[in-house]
């Protein structure tokens, strides 16, 4: 069961994984967008991904969390991952990491 | 989950609108129709309406079995009648130019045609009203994109109705003098409605949305674009008030002129609203169905800027068809194909790249299609499409058909271009799929996956 530096460990090991998510319109990944709000990795190493789209209805949304669903299930050590979709707040441009 | 899905059969509506515009543009360059004949000809109304009703009318249908689902975030409301809304368009469509060609003496003319063809039509429209209306409807708040679409079905019900009674008297199996008088009179007002209320506010509130989106720039509803809404929906009343008198056999010169000056300054503030747009936005690289879409609502703006010239210079009639052709060619048209350019490319992208993505290495959208053959073929179109303008305006119907050749070539340039993008043939080497995939599915719908 890991502690918590693991459980931290984790998660960035998550959110480095999810580089290989792009976002198909911009190219860059879904972590760099600014569309992955949170990363919990829980004690018994249950992920929870919070994450929106550019834009509410975009018809990529579940190509997008299947694909954030599955990559973080490959990182080693992770069980269950539960990716839960928002627009509270919307993204906005600002969110996105400058290159 | 909020979110929309892949429409199966937009693709298959797209393939139908092109081969109409083809079609249109090669009968034009042939010399059928206007403006070797004059417009009321049936001639002249066969190619009209194969591209209103067969290119126009089928991409903005497609398009809004795909989108209307994005700007209300929620499932699109019987997705089941998309393909019966294709197939008795078509099918409608093909009786109502076979009625034509009756009338024009160039096939047998059969009595039922014309009325057959408009029901059909009529059916088809109401669905994708059903359908599209059925969608937006429940998902409040209301966003300004939903509000245009939602207002622009009422002319779009309109228009079919009133062609829908044209086709009594046209085709003989009435002799009524006031459904006579609204053909002589109504036929303007018929377009109208077609052309700018339906197709125009539709594409005004759609492109607040996908411009914002493609650029990046905040999605406002700012003061300007209400008022280019009122305004509009102002317009479409006086239209049918003018449509009314026309029936009722008292007809007035005023009320189309007087909604084609109140449209025309919606436009101006609608250009103020994209020039917002563009100027807020965070995506400094802009790509070519931006570039193309913003031609687009430069030759809108001039549609309304010759058509006040022609006021004050006095000569009206005779700028009439240069300003409607460049409505038809230089706005819808030029718009529709900047926007088919990324929508073929983001479906493709969808339907190809989506299921397999963090999986294997995959492209951007853009990295299916080339952008530079692509500004060629952007730029041949609306230099003939400004030519041809010219070319109407100077009375010269001889050079107009050359241009139009240009203008097929430029058409069928970029159909190549769309059916490059749907084979992956420019998707990068790491990137593509086992051969024969895309292939298969040129426009016909995939059966696996998310569509609906």
């Amino acid at each position: 069961m890991p502690d918590t530096l693991e459980q931290t460990n984790l998660a960035e090991q998550v959110r480095q994984q999810l580089s290989m998510v792009i976002d198909p319109e911009m190219g860059r990944s879904v972590v760099e967008m600014g569309l992955i709000y949170l990363i919990e990795v829980t004690a018994g190493g249950d992920a929870h991904i919070l994450m929106t789209t550019t834009t509410k209805g975009c018809p990529a949304s579940a190509f997008l969390r299947e694909a954030i669903q599955a990559c973080a299930a490959s990182v080693h050590g992770v069980k269950e991952v539960d990716v839960e979709l928002t627009y509270n707040p919307p993204w906005n441009p600002s969110m996105m990491m400058t290159p | 989950m909020p979110g929309a899905t892949l429409s199966r059969w937009t693709m298959s509506y797209f393939a139908a609108a092109l081969i109409c515009l083809i079609a249109g543009l090669a009968m034009t360059a042939s010399g059928f129709g206007y403006p070797s004949v004059p417009m009321n000809d049936p001639a002249s109304l066969v190619v009209v309406h194969l591209i209103a009703i067969g290119w126009l009318a089928q991409l903005f249908a497609g398009s809004l079995l795909q989108f209307v689902p994005v700007i209300a975030s929620r499932q699109l409301r019987s997705p089941h009648l998309a393909l019966p809304i294709l197939l008795s368009a078509m099918a409608g469509l093909l009786l109502l130019l076979t009625g034509f060609m009756g009338l024009a003496d160039v096939a047998p003319l059969w009595t039922w045609m014309l009325p057959a063809g408009g029901i059909l039509l009529t059916c088809s429209f109401t669905s994708l009203c059903w359908t599209v209306v059925g969608t937006l409807l429940p998902a409040r708040p209301y966003t300004l994109p939903a509000k245009f679409v939602i207002l622009g079905c009422l002319p779009l019900i309109g228009a079919a109705l009133v062609g829908l009674l044209f086709t009594l008297p046209l085709s003989g199996l009435t002799g009524d003098p006031y459904l006579i008088d609204l053909v002589l009179a109504a036929g303007p007002s018929h377009a109208y409605l077609g052309l700018v209320g339906w197709m125009t506010i539709t594409a005004i509130g759609v492109s607040y949305r996908l411009l914002a989106m493609f650029l990046l720039s905040p999605e406002k509803t700012r003061r300007t674009s209400r008022t280019v809404g009122w305004l509009m929906a102002g317009a479409l009343a006086v239209v049918i008030c003018g449509i009314v008198l026309d029936g009722t056999g008292s007809p007035a010169g005023w009320p189309l002129p007087a909604a084609i000056a109140a449209a025309g300054l919606a436009v101006l503030l609608y250009a103020l609203d994209i020039r917002w747009i563009y100027r807020e936005r965070k995506r400094k690289a802009v790509e070519l169905n931006v570039i193309a879409s913003l031609v687009a609502v430069g030759m809108l703006v001039a549609c309304f800027v010759l058509f006040a010239a022609s006021i004050l210079i006095g000569n009206l009639a005779g700028m009439v068809m240069p300003v409607a052709y460049l409505f038809v060619f230089g706005w819808l048209t030029g718009l529709g194909l900047g926007q088919l350019y990324k929508i073929v490319a983001f479906m493709t992208w969808l339907e190809f790249y989506g299921p397999v993505l963090g999986r294997m290495a995959v492209p951007r959208v853009q990295e299916l299609v080339n952008e530079r053959r692509g500004a060629i073929w952007f730029s041949l179109y609306f230099g003939a499409t400004a030519a041809a303008t010219v070319a109407l305006i100077l009375d010269m119907p001889d050079m107009f058909r050359w241009i139009t050749i240009a203008q097929l070539a430029a058409v069928g340039a970029l159909v190549f271009e769309f059916v490059q993008t749907r084979r992956l043939a420019m998707a990068p080497a790491a990137t593509r799929l086992p051969a024969g995939i895309a292939a298969r599915r040129l426009f016909l719908p995939s059966f696996n996956g998310r569509s609906s």
